[in-house]
């Protein structure tokens, strides 16, 4: 197996994120992330720096590296003309690729993005969309949301936007050759090929967590509940 | 008869002041043109030097005593050189010209602007200061005072501002900022014995003769705490007291700290008119803007353009000590240059 190091350096944004780091920790200082979670921007640069596999390979398989928000504050700071939300973005990249993200909590929560986000973009040009929203899996949209849902069309017309609709207008109704031509640039873009590495790295965790069907094939409905409700004290 | 030689010094600073007793001393006849109306430049805004804690004013007051022989041309900025017939034309901004065998460049450098680090408040906050204002107030004989009049009791020194900052273009080390925030640390301990000073460093660069033992009486007598950090931003609470975010980069550690006033320590830059009396010579700056030397190992003092020579701050950012050496090493290469045969 190639060197992480390598795969790191075979990425072209590692050229733009890190020229070299002194360890001041502006980026750090100015991180929102770095306030709330136990996150700290430079010592990732400085181990992507060092080319310390073990670390990187650390890196790749913790929480850590889901941490930050990519506002690229750390950018607007840096002394030195590094970009740690870049070099994190690169090491996520890696941990999906490798499929170490199944070792982590927030790593795993990718499988989730892709059933949502992922398939929403390409079913309906929408990353989020009215009806994918479903009131049961969305606690945090509180209590009025069900009954949003469930009069969406008069809701949406009522402010002005076009739910699903032909012509202009918020939440109007995409054309099937845009749809086409998004298809199109998530084949050509690795982008439906990245969703299917983390379906199956996915797939891989249910079976070891023992989420299997009569058939002995994972069952990725139990998956889906299980981190949907995984508790982040591990 | 032997008609004396000229030589033009641009600049009226500690580096031109010195090589121009230098070179009088030679036997040459020297001229000065400072843009100010009185010499000493720089130093005449600074208070008391690092590492000894002696006075500028001591130092200026040398220059009043060697001042024999000495033509100073003040309010005179000079806008161009321009090399003829083996000697040098040199024009002020009114276009008066001037004619010397050789030229000094001793045009020194200008400090910072604190206000292109937007994030950092100055003079967008009234309790940030940079370490130019702080020798004023301590020249001035004054304690150190808050915008309200108070007198703090928690004060954050800043290292690196517009030093090693690629954000504002100057990638390079300004040397003296270290060494004076130890000196202005424990300046503000023995004004206010019960304020807290803080030092937020990068790396400390303190690599003069005395200047550990600075650093160490600063921890030890005056407590002057040291956080290796890089500053992200401060902020103005409603108070004008100062909210500052770091990250303690030893701890590994997001650090908020309240302090009553902040003193960014300014680096130095090239002056804006370097690249002025490059237009019609040799002359070249180098990648920081600053005059490039003819040799960085052997000659330093040498410019680009045979006749120019270079002392002082227009170099690189310098000490006051660094300065005054290198003022004589100038002098005597211009010396050098007069007796050569290129010259004759």
């Amino acid at each position: 197996m190639k060197s992480l190091t390598h795969l790191l350096n075979k990425d072209v944004r590692l050229k733009e994120g890190l020229n070299a780091c002194m360890n001041c920790g502006i980026c750090t200082a100015i991180c929102p992330a770095a306030e709330y979670f136990e996150y700290d921007p430079r010592t990732i640069v400085n181990a992507v720096q060092s080319h310390n596999e073990e670390m990187i390979q650390k890196l790749i398989e913790s929480d850590t590296i889901w941490m930050c928000g990519q506002c690229m504050s750390c950018k607007t700071r840096c002394p030195r003309n590094n970009c740690p939300g870049l070099i994190i973005n690169i090491l996520r990249k890696i941990s999906q690729e490798t499929g170490a993200f199944i070792k982590s909590r927030l790593g795993r929560q990718q499988f989730l993005l892709v059933k949502t986000i992922g398939a929403n973009i390409l079913k309906y040009g929408y990353c989020v969309n009215p009806h994918s929203v479903i009131p049961s899996g969305h606690p945090e949209q509180g209590p009025v949301w069900e009954w949003i849902y469930e009069n969406k069309e008069k809701v949406y017309e009522r402010v002005g936007a076009n739910l699903d609709k032909e012509g202009a207008g918020a939440m109007r109704k995409i054309d099937q050759e845009d749809l086409n031509d998004l298809d199109y640039i998530f084949t050509e873009s690795g982008g439906k090929l990245l969703f299917q590495t983390i379906e199956k790295y996915s797939m891989k965790k249910a079976f070891e967590l023992g989420f299997t069907d009569s058939k002995g094939n994972p069952d990725m409905e139990r998956y889906i509940d299980y981190l949907q409700n995984e508790d982040d004290e591990e | 008869m032997n008609i004396k030689k000229q030589v033009a010094i641009i600049g009226g600073g500690i580096a031109g002041l010195e090589a121009a007793s230098v070179l009088i001393k030679q036997g040459l006849s020297v001229t000065i043109f400072e843009k100010q109306n009185r010499e000493g430049g720089m130093l005449n805004h600074w208070s008391k030097l690092f590492p000894d804690f002696a006075s500028s004013n001591q130092i200026l007051d040398q220059y009043k005593v060697k001042r024999n022989n000495l033509n100073v041309f003040y309010n005179t900025q000079i806008s161009s050189i321009k090399p003829k017939d083996n000697k040098f034309e040199i024009s002020d901004n009114c276009n008066l010209k001037f004619y010397a065998d050789s030229v000094l460049l001793s045009t020194g450098y200008k400090v910072f602007d604190a206000t292109l680090k937007e994030e950092y408040g100055y003079g967008l906050f009234y309790n940030v200061i940079t370490s130019v204002d702080f020798e004023r107030i301590h020249k001035s004989g004054e304690l150190l005072k808050t915008a309200s009049g108070k007198q703090p009791k928690r004060v954050a020194i800043i290292h690196c501002v517009g030093s090693r900052d690629a954000k504002v273009g100057n990638t390079y080390c300004s040397k003296v900022c270290c060494i004076t925030g130890v000196k202005q640390a424990i300046e503000i301990n023995k004004m206010l014995p019960d304020c807290e000073v803080f030092n937020f460093y990068m790396d400390l660069r303190l690599y003069g003769s005395k200047y550990d033992a600075l650093y160490l009486e600063a921890q030890k007598r005056h407590k002057i705490q040291f956080i290796r950090g890089r500053l992200s931003e401060v902020s103005e609470k409603e108070d004008m007291s100062l909210q500052i975010k770091a990250e303690d980069t030893l701890q590994g550690r997001p650090l908020r700290m309240n302090v009553d006033m902040v003193i960014l320590l300014v680096g130095m830059e090239a002056d804006e008119l370097n690249p002025d009396l490059c237009k019609q010579t040799n002359l070249q700056l180098d990648e920081n803007r600053f005059f490039k030397s003819k040799n960085m190992q052997t000659s330093r003092c040498g410019s680009t353009q045979i006749g120019v020579f270079l002392s002082g701050c227009c170099i690189c950012p310098m000490t006051v000590n660094e300065t005054l050496d290198n003022a004589r090493s100038a002098a005597f290469e211009v010396v050098n240059y007069l007796n050569s045969d290129a010259h004759e």
